[in-house]
């Protein structure tokens, strides 16, 4: 597997396979005495922006503060918790208990679902 | 006998959808000044558009994967990024021109001024969304398109000379008028080859479920329907080139393109006119919103789908709210769609490389396409008309300025 090729950027979807994100960032740990490996993956947050530059990053966090759900810790899941790597990366998660998925939440509950057919009325699956 | 209703829906609505403000503008401008010298750009835009849907669609097919999934995976999200804020500004212009177009549609039906129209419209073409499911996008505002094919009936009815018109769909240099004629061979090309349609496309080849069977299907609709709109455009200009040119009439304003089917059809024209502009700017209204709702989606790795309830994909619907109410803003303030539509086609032709050449990594990538990679044809006649329409661009679109 090349960690570029086939993990950064690839589509994370949760243990029902819904859409959660994409991988924004690797992190990695290197101990004195042992192989250095991925021990988690970012999504969301500043980590795709500290990639483009640090200016965006700043103002990524800098807007998250005036506006949106209060999780203020950037989104991080243990590489533990990736069940394949293919078209897309699965995970054995629920996307609304790891954080990935607050903006979605969020917008849903103060916004879309305040707007007449939003179809909140008759799905009781949705957020 | 499915699949022979899956190409002729695919085929009939890709003729609908066809044409826009863009393309009838560009096309009325380029008949009126240059009479038929300009129809080889609309033939050169519609050969490029047909290989580049063709494309999109395989892509879609084979990968399971939309340009903008596969562009942000396989150049990561800091490409990802510059085209995402070209091809976004591009699209919202786009959308700003559409919206006007069914605003200018609605003034010269009503006589009720543009800008009055600019709340409503972008309300009906939100709630359209808002409540409309992918099939009825695609297939119902492309069917009320098809009011576009009034514009062949004129060109017929006008019995244009059709030796000095097929001389046309060769190239040539302008006498005079330059600078103004590649200008408009720019936004012709610009009006023609739309990345935003590239992304609606393959998008809705994974809103329905294409898999590798759907192959040769996609080819025939690309082609046949590609082909047919481009007739359609052709039309346009053919009409302007015979009512207008004569006289000498330049179009600069709504007004006088509304008039290019009087002579044909004296009755009906300005009613056929009308509703062909504003079926037509109301879909590609609509595809340009969802276009650009899943570049953010698909780019994010949001939810997407605009077949879900709005509470099940909330940020996807969020983006194409806010983004229809921020294009009915310069309408409200009566800034001009034609300027705007003018503006917006040659910028789509200057930024088409930033789209189409992460577009043709992909589709000669094996690890996306397999064994139904591009072959040397396809990606020579794309590589060859989008080096001319920017390089053009690049040149025409200072002078034009300069000009005027």
């Amino acid at each position: 597997m090349k960690l570029v090729r086939d993990v950064l950027d690839k589509e994370l979807l949760d243990c029902e396979e819904e859409p959660m994100g994409r991988v924004d960032g690797l992190v990695m740990h290197a101990g004195k005495s042992s192989q250095p490996r991925i021990t988690h993956i970012e999504i969301g947050g500043v980590a795709p922006w500290e990639r483009v530059h640090p200016a965006f990053a700043w103002l990524a966090k800098r807007l998250a503060r005036l506006w949106g759900p209060k999780r203020r810790e950037q989104v991080r899941i243990p590489w533990s918790h990736v069940e394949t790597v293919g078209r897309d990366i699965k995970l054995d998660v629920e996307a609304k208990e790891t954080g990935a998925i607050d903006w979605e939440i969020w917008l849903a509950r103060h916004v879309i679902e305040r707007i007449p057919g939003s179809g909140n009325e008759e799905a009781d699956d949705g957020y | 006998m499915k699949k022979m209703l899956q190409i002729t829906l695919g085929i009939v609505t890709s003729v609908g959808g066809f044409l826009e403000i863009g393309s009838v503008t560009t096309a009325a401008q380029a008949g009126a000044s240059f009479g038929y010298q300009l129809l080889w750009a609309i033939l050169l835009g519609t050969i490029c558009l047909i290989f580049l849907v063709e494309m999109s669609g395989r892509l879609a097919a084979v990968s399971k994967h939309t340009i903008v999934e596969a562009t942000r995976e396989r150049f990561g999200f800091p490409f990802f990024f510059i085209v995402l804020i070209g091809m976004v500004i591009v699209a919202f212009l786009v959308l700003v021109a559409e919206l006007g177009g069914i605003g200018l549609s609605l003034q010269i039906l009503t006589g009720i001024g543009f800008p009055w129209w600019a709340i409503p419209v972008s309300f009906l073409v939100w709630i359209l969304m808002w409540k409309g499911t992918f099939g009825l996008i695609e297939n119902g505002a492309s069917l009320l398109g098809l009011v576009t094919l009034s514009f062949v009936v004129a060109a017929v009815k006008l019995h244009p000379d059709w030796g000095s018109a097929a001389h046309g769909l060769l190239p040539s240099f302008p006498g005079d008028q330059k600078a103004r004629y590649w200008f408009v061979a720019v936004s012709i090309l610009g009006a023609s080859i739309s990345p935003y349609l590239m992304y609606f496309y393959s998008s809705g080849a994974i809103e329905d479920e294409w898999d590798e069977t759907y192959i040769p299907i996609n080819r025939v609709i690309a082609t046949f329907g590609m082909t047919l709109g481009g007739f359609l455009s052709m039309a346009v200009l053919v009409v302007a080139a015979l009512v207008f040119h004569p006289k000498g009439i330049d179009i600069q304003k709504f007004e006088q393109a509304s008039l290019l089917m009087t002579t044909a059809l004296p009755k009906w024209g300005f009613i056929f006119f009308a509703m062909s502009m504003l079926f037509a700017c109301l879909g590609a209204a609509l595809e340009i919103s969802l276009a650009i709702g899943y570049f953010f989606a698909q780019g994010f790795g949001w939810k997407w789908s605009e077949n879900l309830t709005p509470s099940r994909d909330a940020r996807f619907c969020f983006t194409y709210t806010i983004i229809i109410m921020l294009a009915a803003i310069p309408l409200l303030f009566g800034i001009d769609p034609i300027k705007v539509t003018i503006i917006s086609m040659a910028l789509t032709s200057a930024t088409l490389p930033l789209a189409i050449v992460p577009f043709l990594f992909l589709m000669n990538d094996p690890i996306y396409l397999g064994k139904h990679r591009n072959g040397w044809v396809s990606n020579a006649v794309v590589v060859i008309v989008v080096l001319i329409s920017f390089v053009l661009a690049v040149i025409s679109i200072p002078l034009e300025i300069m000009g005027g």
